[in-house]
């Protein structure tokens, strides 16, 4: 009570060292949504109260009004917590588009809300049609580019893949030299994997 | 002013503290255990977490006794030997909670008690921090409180990274969301 | 959003500043004729067997991947200058010697791509080992010293690699004395004999010189 559900759903963000998205705590959030509306309604009576005993609720300050007071903070507090926890998921759900591209693996999509879902597209969208503005994908050479060519290590049989506007069969374990613009996306999908040596 | 969004300070504000009502309320007596009513009466000594006591103190509703982790017994362990104490199991937020307690207590020197900590315990993290092992989870961050942690890895990380890129150069890597790789069968 | 660099670590990760450092200057001895090489950065070349020529480092390791060239090492690399700028180091504790800012880059690239143009590259390497310990040890005993009276640590010729490692940890421990050094937090009654111990931070300092 008194905003501990709200602290439990940030702590769970907080402890989230790895960069792992957890999955969106739903009943967690509803519940704290619902508990904020209970202290919204406490704060109601209490102020009705106070206005049917003919009080003036700016200046009297009896049991009432610090009753209230305790609920209007609660409220707040809850309410920092929701929004908390929303903010910086969205910050996560950002770096997914930069880290993976515009399409989410559906184990990643499983672990957004609705809300987060929607966002993703439009944050995606957004970022696409400035980058066809200006000509230029920001994703690639995360890392500083050494050769336009690298080798990589195939991790999974993918099957055929369009490459340098080329039809390529890559099967798991298979080393390809390819462009490293073309090999960056994937290898941060964990498609591919760098071959060095 | 901290960020409205920050999760530490969120975090620091939710560890309970003990005030005593200079007020009584109506309407708030899950708070109050003892309470039999659903009230809190003027006089009752309650605990409640920071961010309702720091308001409360501020209107004067409430007087707050300092949590056992700034007491006088703590204070003479820390003098003793600052680096060994264990902050973290007594308070992972003791730095982010004792500054938000300096406004709204009388004891005049917790804020000189706080650097006092900070300055002793400094040496020992910057010593460790870009010398510990890379691979294992080192003694000294069992004792660390949260705000020490963050500045020991700041250290640590940063020494690992270069150690890494000394050996193994730079690779592409896949991201870290994705998790752990997958054992891949062996050739 | 710059990759995998970690974004509340460090401003750079050691691969960026790498890449910066392959901006530096080195002579190659070529061992092909070849016209002059017109770049956004410059022009270089005509390349002519067997007479140096300057080009940016990522050039010169681009060129001896495919075995057109040897690099040589700068004169700083040797034996000999190594050794007399260990002793320097060791000799001025509080001092760093003026070494290239990307020394430590630029060495680890040679050392991956042109291990057989340096001579005694065991001896080279851990010579420059020595010297990165002692430097670096003598960051860690400056910043024992930090307080929130630091507005600026002066660390005069320290190299680019060297700064980038301990960047987040200075900030980090800046932030933390900053804050708690306040006189918010920090009423009148602080200890005396406290603020007399750190007095010598209180010698007005110059901030570090831009580059």
């Amino acid at each position: 009570m008194f905003g501990r559900r709200g602290a439990q759903l940030c702590s769970e963000l907080a402890q989230n060292d790895d960069e792992r998205l957890h999955r969106f705590d739903n009943d967690l959030f509803e519940h704290v949504i619902e508990e904020a509306n209970e202290h919204y309604h406490q704060l109601e009576t209490r102020m009705v109260k106070m206005q049917q005993e003919g009080l003036d609720i700016e200046t009297t300050q009896n049991r009432d009004y610090f009753g209230a007071l305790i609920h209007h903070l609660s409220l707040i507090r809850n309410k920092r917590c929701l929004m908390s926890y929303v903010y910086n998921r969205s910050q996560s759900v950002q770096r997914l588009r930069w880290q993976l591209g515009a399409v989410l693996p559906a184990d990643l999509q499983d672990k957004l809300n609705y809300s987060e879902i929607e966002f993703f597209k439009n944050y995606s969208e957004l970022l696409g049609s400035y980058m066809t503005n200006i000509d230029l994908d920001l994703t690639v050479d995360s890392t500083p580019p050494k050769d336009p060519y690298i080798q990589v290590r195939v991790m999974d049989d993918l099957g055929e893949v369009l490459l340098d506007d080329q039809a390529t069969t890559l099967l798991r374990n298979s080393i390809h030299l390819m462009k490293r613009t073309e090999a960056e996306p994937l290898i941060s999908q964990g498609l591919l994997e760098e071959f060095i040596g | 002013m901290s960020s409205y969004y920050d999760l530490d300070d969120l975090l620091a504000e939710e560890e309970t503290v003990s005030v005593v009502f200079r007020v009584a309320a109506d309407g708030v007596g899950i708070l109050d255990p003892g309470s039999e009513d659903n009230n809190v009466e003027q006089g009752a000594k309650v605990d409640v977490p920071l961010w309702l006591a720091q308001d409360l103190c501020q209107r004067q509703a409430a007087f707050i006794n300092l949590p056992g982790y700034f007491s006088q017994r703590v204070r003479k362990e820390m003098q003793a030997d600052p680096g060994c104490v264990d902050i973290r199991t007594r308070c992972p937020y003791f730095y982010g909670v004792g500054c938000k307690l300096v406004p709204i207590t009388n004891d005049a020197t917790l804020g000189s008690f706080l650097l006092y900590t900070l300055r002793g315990r400094y040496k020992d993290i910057l010593s460790k921090a870009h010398s510990a092992a890379i691979s294992s989870t080192p003694k000294v961050m069992q004792i660390l409180s949260r705000e020490e942690t963050m500045l020991f890895q700041a250290g640590r990380d940063s020494m690992t990274a270069f150690k890494r890129w000394r050996v193994e150069g730079t690779r592409m890597e896949r991201a870290a969301v994705l998790g752990k790789k997958r054992k891949s069968q062996e050739l | 959003m710059a990759g995998q660099s970690n974004l509340q670590l460090s401003v750079f990760s050691a691969a960026e500043v790498e890449f910066l450092a392959e901006d530096e200057q080195i002579d190659i001895v070529p061992n092909v004729r070849m016209d002059t090489l017109h770049m956004i950065c410059g022009d270089y070349g005509p390349f002519r067997p067997q007479i140096p020529v300057k080009v940016p480092l990522w050039l010169a390791i681009a060129l001896k991947k495919r075995s057109k060239c040897r690099i040589q090492p700068p004169d700083w690399m040797t034996v000999e200058k190594l050794t007399q700028v260990l002793e320097d180091e060791r000799e001025a504790p509080r001092e760093f010697q003026p070494l290239p800012f990307h020394y430590v880059e630029i060495s680890r690239l040679l050392f991956d791509h042109a291990r057989e143009d340096i001579s005694d590259p065991y001896l080279v390497r851990s010579l420059l080992e020595d010297i990165r310990d002692v430097r670096f040890h003598k960051v860690e005993s400056g910043l024992e010293n930090l307080s929130a009276k630091t507005h600026a640590v002066k660390l005069k010729n320290l190299a680019a690699m060297e700064v980038n490692i301990v960047r987040p940890f200075i900030v980090r421990a800046l932030q933390c004395f900053y804050k708690h050094d306040s006189e918010e937090l920090v009423k009148q009654s602080a200890s005396e004999v406290e603020s007399q111990a750190v007095s010598s931070d209180r010698v007005p300092r110059r901030t570090l010189r831009p580059r």
